[in-house]
Formats: C-alpha cells, sequence, structure tokens
C-alpha cells in the first residue's frame, strides 16, 4: 500500500500543467492563502480488489456476537480473503441471530469448541472487554492467530498478560482492534505530519460527543446485567477506554510519544439512573516534550461530534468524518505548492484544504484526483483486511500489536483511574514494560 | 405506564420513535439500539457515501462478482422477486434512467434520444446476476447502478423493529420521514396505532379531518406511503408524468398516492413505490403481489379535477372528494 507522504511539486516549473503537477503529488491539498485542505488516502491497490485463490482463504471465528461483533461480521463478508466459519456467543439469541446474519457459519455457545477446530485458523475477539483476557490467553495456546478487540483488557494485569503471551507467541499474529493504525488516510496523514508539514506542534485536542444513555437492555434480566459491563465500575474503562483509547492512540502514533502525566476530572450530567460511571469526562494529557492533549468525551450532548485536531504553528490538522482530514494554514506558513489545486470545504468561519493521499494513483485510474476515492473503505475494513494479509504473507507485527495495544490499555485505564478520582496521575515508566 | 420519544437523522429524513412500557430506563436504551441500527444500515446501504457496500458495488460489480453481506444479499434477492411480482415496475436499477429525465434534484426535462437509450441499456434487473453459493453480486455491462432509495428505508425500519421486539419491546411506533412505519402491538388501552392519511393535496402543517383520506389501523404491521414528488413537465407539446415507468423507460403519469401495509416494512416500502408508477394498472397487478394484505391506490380522475381511489383493503375514511 503506497503510503507516501504528501510532497509539494519538486519541479520548480512556473510551467508545469495542472495534470502533471498533480502526478508528481500524492497529497492534493492546501489553499496557498490561509485555509484547511482535506487529505485523502489512497486507492486500493488492485491486488486487493482480486479474489484470491482458495487457498488464500483465512477460516474466521468470531467471539461475541453483539452489536460490534455484528459489525466485524459484516465487514469480514466483505473481505473476499475471510471466510467467517464459526460464531460463539453465550446467549442464545446471538446465535440465533448469527445463523440468519452469516449463514455459512457454525454457531457455539463455547468458544473452546473452535480452540479446539484445527481449521480455524484466526479468532476475532468481540466479548466485553474484562472477559478478553482468558479468551485471548486460551486462543494463543491453541496456536491460533488473534485479532482482539480494543481496549485489549480493562485491567494493567490483564493487557500485560495478553501482550507477554502475544510477544512469547512469535509465529503467530496478535493484531489489537486500533483500527486507525491501518487506515491508508491516517498512515498517510501520519507522514504528512511528521514531515514538519504542521510547522512546530504546541498542541493537541480531542473530543467524542453523542447523546445516547450507554444503557442496553434485554428480556432476560441477567442478560441485561452482562450487556451493561460498560456501566459497571468494576470492569469497565469507562469513556476513556472504550472510546477515548482509539483517539488517544491516534495521538500518541501522530506525537510519537506516550504521555508522562495526566488529569482527569469526571461527572454524571444527565444519566443520572444510578450508575457509578461518569457520563460525561475530560482529562488533560502531558508529554515529554510540553505539548498537552485536551480530551472530552460525553454522553450528553452530541455537539460538533467527534474529531481530533492537531495543532501546529504553522497549521492544524483535523480527522473527522470517518476518517478523513483537512488542514488549516496560518496566512504565514510557507507555500507547500500543491494547495492551490486542492479542494477546500468550508468549516463555520474557516476554510479547510482537503488532504488526499495517493492522488496519483486516482489520477492513473482517470478519477478526480480531488474527489472522494471511490473505491474507499471502513477503517475497520483496512485493520481486518491487514489481518488477513498478515497470514498471506506474515507473520509480522501488525501496525497495531501487542505493544501498542499494551501501552493505549495502559494510559486509558490509568486515565480511567484519575477522571473517576478526579485528580492527577504521574505515568511510572515501568508501567509501560512488558518485562 | 411510562412513554419514551427518540428521534434520529438518517437516509435524508427523520426518523422518530415512541416506546411505552413500564421502565423508561429499558425504553430507552431499546430504542437507542434500533437507531443505532438504522445508522449502521445507512452506512451500509447510502448510494453516496464512498465507503458504503452499495458504493462498492456500484464501483465493482461490472469487473467482476462482488461478495456481500449475506443480509444484503437476502435483501437484493427480495428485491428480484418483488421486480418479478410487480411486472418490472419495482426496479432497483432506475438511477440512470432517473438522471437522464432530470429527476434527481430537478423538476424534470426531455433527455437526448443518444442519452435515453444509454440509460436504458444500463437499466434492468436482469443485468444484475445474484450467486447464492457465493453471497455474490455482480453487474451484466459497465453503468449499472444499484440505488436502495425505493426499498432501503423500509429495511430500516424492519430490522430496527426486530431489535425493538428482540429488547422485549412491546408496545413501539416508529416512523422514517412519516412516509413508512412499523407498528408494535398497540398503545396503552387502545385496539391499534391509527395512522391517517390525507389527501396528496392537503396541507400538512394543519390538517383537519376533510384532509384524512384514509385511516389505517395498525397492530404489529407495517404501513408505507409514496405519493409524487415532483410536477409533471411539459416539453414539445406533450405532457410528461410524475414518476419513472421502468418498463418503458418514460415517466407515466401513475397515482398521486400509494399505500401498503402489511407484517414487512421493507415490503411495504417497496410496494408502494411500484403502486404509485402502476396507477390504475394497479387494479389488476395488485392480485399478483404475495406480501402485502392491504393497499390503496389514488388517481386523478378523469372527467374532474378530483380523484379516483382503488381500494383493496384500505377504505377510505370518508367520501372520496370527487372535486377540488
Amino acid at each position: 500500500m503506497d503510503n507516501t507522504n504528501p510532497t509539494p511539486d519538486q519541479s520548480g516549473s512556473s510551467t508545469v500543467s495542472r495534470r502533471t503537477f498533480l502526478k508528481k503529488s500524492t497529497l492534493v491539498p492546501l489553499a496557498g492563502l490561509s485555509g484547511m485542505v482535506e487529505i485523502k488516502p489512497a486507492p486500493l491497490p488492485k491486488r486487493i480488489m482480486t479474489p484470491p485463490d482458495a487457498r488464500d482463504t483465512v477460516n474466521c471465528a468470531l467471539i461475541g456476537f453483539g452489536q460490534w461483533g455484528r459489525e466485524l461480521a459484516s465487514t469480514l463478508a466483505r473481505i473476499p480473503e475471510a471466510n467467517l466459519a464459526a460464531v460463539c456467543d453465550n446467549y442464545e439469541v446471538m446465535l440465533r441471530r448469527a445463523q440468519r446474519d452469516v449463514p455459512q457459519a457454525s454457531t457455539h455457545t463455547d468458544y473452546r469448541e473452535v480452540l479446539d477446530n484445527p481449521d480455524i485458523q484466526a479468532v476475532l475477539i468481540a466479548t466485553p472487554t474484562h472477559q478478553h483476557r482468558t479468551i485471548a490467553l486460551d486462543a494463543l495456546a491453541a496456536g491460533k492467530n488473534v485479532y482482539c478487540e480494543a481496549p485489549m483488557a480493562s485491567t494493567i494485569d490483564d493487557a500485560k498478560a495478553m501482550a507477554q503471551a502475544a510477544r512469547d507467541a512469535s509465529n503467530q499474529i496478535f493484531q489489537v482492534g486500533q483500527i486507525y493504525r491501518s487506515n491508508p488516510q491516517h498512515r498517510s496523514v501520519f507522514q504528512f505530519i511528521r514531515s514538519g508539514a504542521v510547522g512546530t506542534p504546541t498542541m493537541a485536542r480531542a473530543q467524542w460527543h453523542a447523546k445516547q444513555s450507554w444503557r442496553r437492555t434485554s428480556p432476560n434480566r441477567q442478560r441485561e446485567r452482562d450487556l451493561n459491563w460498560r456501566l459497571d465500575a468494576d470492569v469497565s474503562t469507562g469513556l476513556m477506554g472504550e472510546v477515548g483509547l482509539h483517539q488517544l492512540d491516534v495521538a500518541f502514533w501522530i506525537l510519537g510519544a506516550l504521555p508522562t502525566a495526566v488529569t482527569g476530572f469526571g461527572q454524571t450530567m444527565l444519566w443520572d439512573d444510578g450508575r457509578q460511571v461518569p457520563d460525561t469526562v475530560q482529562a488533560v494529557f502531558e508529554f515529554p516534550n510540553g505539548m498537552h492533549l485536551l480530551y472530552d468525551a460525553t454522553l450528553a450532548s452530541s455537539y460538533d461530534d467527534a474529531y481530533e485536531l492537531f495543532f501546529g504553528s504553522d497549521s492544524t490538522i483535523i480527522f473527522r468524518d470517518r476518517g478523513k482530514a483537512w488542514m488549516f494554514k496560518e496566512v504565514d506558513a510557507p507555500l507547500l505548492g500543491w494547495e492551490v489545486y486542492a479542494r477546500k470545504d468550508k468549516f463555520y468561519k474557516e476554510t479547510g484544504i482537503a488532504l488526499l493521499a495517493n492522488a496519483t494513483q486516482l489520477d492513473a485510474q482517470n478519477q478526480d484526483p480531488t474527489e472522494d476515492d471511490p473505491n474507499v473503505e471502513t477503517p475497520l475494513w483496512y485493520a481486518l483486511k491487514d489481518f488477513m494479509d498478515n497470514h498471506a504473507f506474515g507473520p509480522y507485527p501488525p501496525a497495531a500489536d501487542y505493544q501498542r495495544g499494551y501501552e493505549a490499555a495502559v494510559v486509558a485505564i490509568k486515565a480511567n483511574e484519575a477522571i473517576n478520582q478526579n485528580t492527577k496521575l504521574t505515568f511510572d515508566e515501568a508501567w509501560f514494560s512488558l518485562d | 405506564m411510562e412513554t419514551v420519544r427518540l428521534a434520529l437523522e438518517a437516509m435524508a429524513t427523520r426518523f422518530e420513535l415512541v416506546l411505552h412500557g413500564d421502565d423508561a430506563v429499558r425504553l430507552r436504551a431499546a430504542g437507542e439500539e434500533a437507531l443505532a441500527e438504522i445508522k449502521r444500515l445507512e452506512a451500509q446501504l447510502s448510494f453516496y457515501r464512498p465507503s458504503s457496500e452499495i458504493s462498492r458495488i456500484n464501483a465493482q460489480a461490472a469487473d467482476g462478482p462482488v461478495r456481500v453481506e449475506p443480509r444484503l444479499f437476502r435483501l437484493l434477492q427480495t428485491a428480484r422477486r418483488l421486480h418479478d411480482e410487480t411486472g418490472g415496475v419495482f426496479d432497483l436499477t432506475i438511477a440512470p434512467l432517473m438522471r437522464c429525465w432530470g429527476f434527481v434534484n430537478d423538476t424534470g426535462h426531455l433527455p437526448d434520444t443518444e442519452v435515453l437509450a444509454e440509460a436504458r441499456r444500463r437499466t434492468g434487473m436482469h443485468l444484475l446476476t445474484l450467486d447464492e453459493a457465493a453471497f455474490t453480486v455482480a453487474f451484466a455491462r459497465p453503468g449499472v447502478q444499484l440505488d436502495l432509495g425505493a426499498i432501503g428505508k423500509g429495511y430500516a425500519i424492519e430490522e430496527a423493529a426486530q431489535t425493538l421486539t428482540d429488547a422485549g419491546v412491546e408496545s413501539a411506533f416508529l416512523h422514517g420521514g412519516t412516509s413508512t412505519i412499523h407498528a408494535i402491538g398497540t398503545p396503552p388501552d387502545e385496539e391499534s396505532w391509527n395512522v391517517a392519511v390525507s389527501y396528496p393535496d392537503a396541507s400538512t402543517d394543519t390538517p383537519t379531518n376533510d384532509d384524512v383520506l384514509a385511516v389505517v389501523p395498525l397492530a404489529n404491521e407495517a404501513l408505507s406511503v409514496s405519493a409524487v414528488w415532483g410536477k409533471a413537465f411539459v416539453a414539445d407539446g406533450t405532457t410528461y408524468g410524475h414518476v419513472i415507468d421502468p418498463r418503458s423507460g418514460r415517466p407515466v403519469e401513475g397515482a398521486l398516492l400509494a399505500a401498503a401495509a402489511g407484517p414487512s416494512a421493507m415490503i411495504c416500502d417497496a410496494l408502494s413505490t411500484a403502486l404509485l408508477v402502476l396507477g390504475r394498472e394497479a387494479k389488476e397487478r395488485i392480485g399478483h403481489f404475495s406480501d402485502i394484505m392491504r393497499a390503496m391506490v389514488v388517481c386523478p380522475a378523469d372527467e374532474t379535477d378530483g380523484f379516483e381511489m382503488i381500494e383493496a383493503g384500505i377504505p377510505a375514511f370518508q367520501d372520496v372528494k370527487r372535486e377540488t
């Protein structure tokens, strides 16, 4: 996959045609005026669109057929190399649903049955977070490749045990569901930012806003208690773990560092139904170079949805709208060149320059490089596709490997602690060590 | 008895949900899950979103078979069956025709003969190959496009209603854009959810009894109402109708309004659209429909400015206006 850094035209020629120009730049962005540019991902290489031979098919078992498990199942259905051969859930109603949604798959109430099946190569774990450890360790011990949803665990002990087991099983794949690490858009912008396009990085901010109770229901009361694990303070990692972790992971990746401290605040502002897990949280993360990341998440308001912002002295970059990216340039920032041709989108009083990865390929396919890529997939699709490709070409360390999964889990779990105690916690470097 | 109301903007319309039950917290939880299912299906079925499964099929199925989610595959199989039952009137491939007649964000215009011929070559469910063993979809030629606009909302409502039932909800009313509805159970102490369908020309801001064309009682049942969305247009002295008939590739007068009620919101949605195209022809065709239980079609009257109504289980609320 081509993740070439977006670069300005290097020719220096003033007569270069727009088409030639676009061919020379892999990211088509930025207005020379103060503004913002959308950053776009690459179209898929042809290989990805070609159904593989049957021998390349990976037999998968999905453990956990709740809301997110079903999302995994429907995404796997669109990946030619993936054969979802078995679905496990400890609730019969979910298995009946699986029989309807995934008719080719066998169904099991006990996940050990699929671990004992030598035809199953890969296991995808989408159970409640606090149940990941046992299943992941059993799956690794059974020799399976593992895709484990994020956060990989709800306690540092669990996360460490899983990461150590994954490290020791070096001939098996262990990928954590930190899906943006596989997203072509994020990979492209990562390199763009690392190349210095934002100038001096100064601050980061991220939010996740939704209006929803986070409560689940079922006619079966025991099932209902089980379903509401996110609201059970004994096992839940809260908003920071269940949603914030994905955004934190992007920040750690882009900033190239893990935080040194976190100060957290949590409140229950709307869903005062006896829950112990706050519905509204804020946290300030401190980084080694003195930079801060401000984070907030709420279940009480949907205003402005979710995004991650990276501020710099020359420009600010935003990720939002399912993996799209735009750049807002300062008026005194150096002219990059290609921004003149980029698509601009209005954002209230700002104009964003659409950042597009691999305009060259789109142009070669006779597609307008300033338009959305017609072959774009969801971030989850790219993550699962990476997992499947690793079976064919690996095993190699996935972008979201056990170490990245472990680090993100440690930060999210500790940040959740800080939030629950309304306090500041300083990170001990030893927490991130697997030894 | 508690009442909880929820709403969602999705599929370019507004979905609303009312739930009755003993526990507001649990009702809301069930409602949120149902609306989340609609959002999920919007992301899967959107014609406009590049990352949707439909967009992917449209981009790739002319090059070879594209594997799709089994549930979406079954939806396409159902659409093909409805195509056959309606004699080709219900068709998911009419997007090229809609565009060439200017029926997308426009009031319509006469297309160039060659442009129309090309659009017709790209239209028709026979251009779709569905492989049940592999869950794949393939197009017979480039330029074919699936647009689930005439069935997607009903499908989303049906799936959302199933989510509510699975969660134990016994009394709820869910609609999308006031045109497709699914009613679970009945309201407290009532025999049915009673839905009023207004005349095609009625003001919907402050409807009165005179505006009511029919009242449809629903209990564990769906209803879909389709009405013409544009005006007929005149070109070269010929009047062209409101809706595209996929059989001829041309706009027809059709009906002004059509309603279908039955167990499946998805099928009601699709068939109310088909009845709208069929117009008076619905009288002969409706007997071939295997799914709907009740229907009604309102056509412009021949001799007057009033309406003519074809009743098939949904009676008029009062004497149908013959004059307006």
